[in-house]
């Protein structure tokens, strides 16, 4: 069964140095690019939702096609049918997004949720959690996708709920192990002594003062997950379709001129897509690194 | 291994085989849920294109002996596993046990000769930096591991099938295939797995989490001493510090492995099961994809006991948690 580390704050966090004076300049460098990256696709969302694109992602141009990157017009070239890379990059943006959050949202709901019964329960609660947590963690998350694909249908709204679902156990994991460290400090004895109801110390207490930075942490991971598993279906045929956009389907479409030597149209979506899993993932190490304390020399 | 380790491996091997014994169940029945809401059933797939009225459904489903409630229908097609049988595929018509267990051995193959893959480039690293911290060498070093990790694996496929088999002309381009580069031919199916190692994700974590623990373990009091009596530090950090850490996330990743191989047996022509679970997942061919993923739970599982295992071993004490 999985356990986490978890390491307490040093005692020489003096709370009046502001936290980016303390943090290391990697990991500030870090959390700058995974913001960066976080501010581009949100801005490509909103743009691409207001259709504020430079072409018509579904304009097929038979005379300019597969253009290189730099072409007048084109800053990003065209695609196998002359329609313009960078409009479609954008619009493919929408097929992640909106899903993407849902998976999140669904891993952190259900992850606290679970978390706190485990951790501040604990007994047979904590252990009939333990068991479903390793239950989820049994099923390769692919697999588990193929099958309810085949028992439903490719719905991204379906596939994103089993993503939110298989990243729960390792939100509870965390909230539990944080709860429990908590639980061993004075203020929580305090809050207790003091009559303050359950639910504001839980709520209050030990999720919004200790647990906020750890949710925003693995928000920034679940959506790196969520963006990975959307382009591999879309890739494997199960997401989003030609004509419409989608990361995933531009590699897959675009590798087929790959061994004429056309290598534009499937790496620039494959860049786009490791840029910003790269931006999500260094953004959820940084502000780990930066938040939750990391040991010296490590 | 001494004697009196033996008695807390064997207390925790019993425990941990009725909990595998016990997650496995459980497994199947969110297997079974998943297919039991699913719209539609099996049947309508081999009666199609056969205007029948429910009452000629009715007996069809009689003819062909399906239990009418839920639980009813659970337990017959657990016992039917626990024998063996999991049925027939609806596409090929073949029994599915045969049919999976011919192209697991593929798939086995792919992913614990990928998990060596990655492995081998991470361990160096994350000992390096465990070892000297953050420095010229090995911070350029961990950075590109990230962006390796990122590199979608699909298009990294591709790219190297460009490379080997197109640029160098090592390869032919399929299985079976009996053109032109026999001679490299061998070296095939090692191409799947050094992109699968490569490109699933994992080397950046297993370098994380090796680079943490080491850490902590060599600013442990016990390594100081060590350090001091010139005692060799490889060998009482070892343990702790190596063996658990890789162990322990190896284990936990078993399932992104299994997950990665879909994608790179599709690339690759790769005869294994994420490719027939792909295959089974278009032609919506239940009974195969119920059997893949149990196996698949099934390799998870003994993943994460044999580990139990391990820490077991190396930690006795923890036999009594």
């Amino acid at each position: 069964m999985k356990t986490y580390s978890q390491h307490s704050l040093e005692v020489t966090d003096l709370p009046e140095i502001p936290l980016w004076k303390k943090a290391d300049k990697v990991d500030l460098l870090y959390v700058a690019y995974g913001l960066f990256i976080v501010l581009l696709v949100v801005g490509s969302y909103i743009a691409g939702s207001l259709k504020l694109l430079p072409y018509d992602p579904q304009d097929i141009d038979l005379n300019l096609m597969m253009a290189p990157p730099g072409t007048t017009g084109h800053v990003l070239g065209t695609d196998f049918m002359g329609r313009d890379m960078l409009s479609r990059l954008i619009v493919g943006i929408q097929a992640y997004f909106l899903p993407g959050l849902l998976a999140v949202f669904i891993a952190l709901y259900f992850g606290t949720v679970l978390g706190v019964i485990a951790g501040y329960r604990g007994g047979l609660w904590d252990t009939s959690i333990t068991y479903f947590v390793n239950l989820v963690d049994s099923f390769p998350r692919l697999v588990l996708i193929l099958l309810v694909i085949a028992a439903f249908k490719p719905n991204i709204y379906y596939i994103m709920f089993v993503v939110g679902l298989t990243n729960v156990p390792v939100v509870s994991s965390l909230i539990k192990n944080k709860i429990l460290f908590l639980k061993e400090k004075n203020f929580i004895e305090a809050d207790i002594a003091l009559g303050i109801p359950l639910k504001t110390i839980i709520m209050k207490h030990i999720l919004w003062h200790h647990c906020r930075a750890l949710l925003v942490i693995q928000a920034t991971l679940g959506m790196a997950e969520a963006i990975l598993i959307e382009t591999s279906l879309s890739y494997l045929g199960f997401g989003v379709q030609e004509p419409a956009a989608s990361w995933g389907n531009m590699v897959q479409s675009g590798a087929n001129y790959l061994m004429q030597g056309k290598f534009w149209p499937s790496t620039a979506p494959a860049l786009a897509i490791l840029f910003t899993i790269l931006g999500f993932h260094l953004l959820g190490d940084g502000l780990n690194n930066i938040l939750e304390g990391r040991k010296k020399g490590s | 291994m001494k004697f009196s380790a033996i008695r807390p491996i064997a207390r925790v091997l019993s425990r941990e085989l009725m909990i595998t014994a016990f997650l496995l169940f459980g497994v199947s029945l969110v297997v079974f849920i998943i297919l039991y809401l699913a719209p539609g059933d099996p049947f309508s797939l081999l009666i199609e294109g056969q205007l029948l009225s429910p009452e000629a459904r009715a007996g069809v489903r009689e003819a062909l002996g399906v239990p009418q409630s839920w639980y009813a229908q659970y337990w017959a097609w657990f016992w039917g596993m626990l024998h063996g049988n999991f049925g027939t595929s609806i596409r090929t018509g073949l029994p599915v046990l045969s049919e999976v267990l011919r192209v697991g051995l593929n798939t086995l193959i792919l992913t614990i000769g990928s998990m060596l893959v990655t492995l081998i480039i991470a361990v160096p690293i994350a000992l390096y930096s465990s070892v000297r911290g953050i420095n010229k060498i090995s911070w350029p070093l961990t950075m590109g591991a990230y962006i390796i990790s990122a590199i979608p694996v699909f298009w990294l496929g591709y790219i190297v099938i460009y490379f080997f088999m197109h640029t160098l002309g090592l390869f032919p381009l399929a299985f079976g295939y009996s053109g032109g580069g026999q001679k490299y031919r061998w070296l095939y199916p090692l191409l799947p797995i050094i992109v699968l190692g490569v490109g699933n994700g994992t080397i950046s974590e297993v370098i994380r989490s090796l680079r943490t623990e080491m850490g902590r373990v060599l600013s442990e009091d016990y390594i100081r001493t060590a350090r001091a009596k010139g005692a060799p530090i490889w060998k009482h950090s070892f343990k702790e510090g190596f063996l658990l850490p890789v162990s322990g996330i190896i284990s936990a990743k078993i399932p992104f492995f299994l997950g990665g191989a879909v994608i790179v047996e599709q690339i690759f022509n790769w005869p294994g099961m994420g490719r027939m679970a792909w295959q089974a997942a278009q032609d919506r061919d239940y009974p195969i994809i119920m059997g893949i993923a149990i196996l698949a739970a099934v390799f998870v599982r003994m993943g994460s006991l044999f580990q139990r295992l391990l820490y077991v071993a190396v930690n006795p004490r923890a036999s009594k948690e």
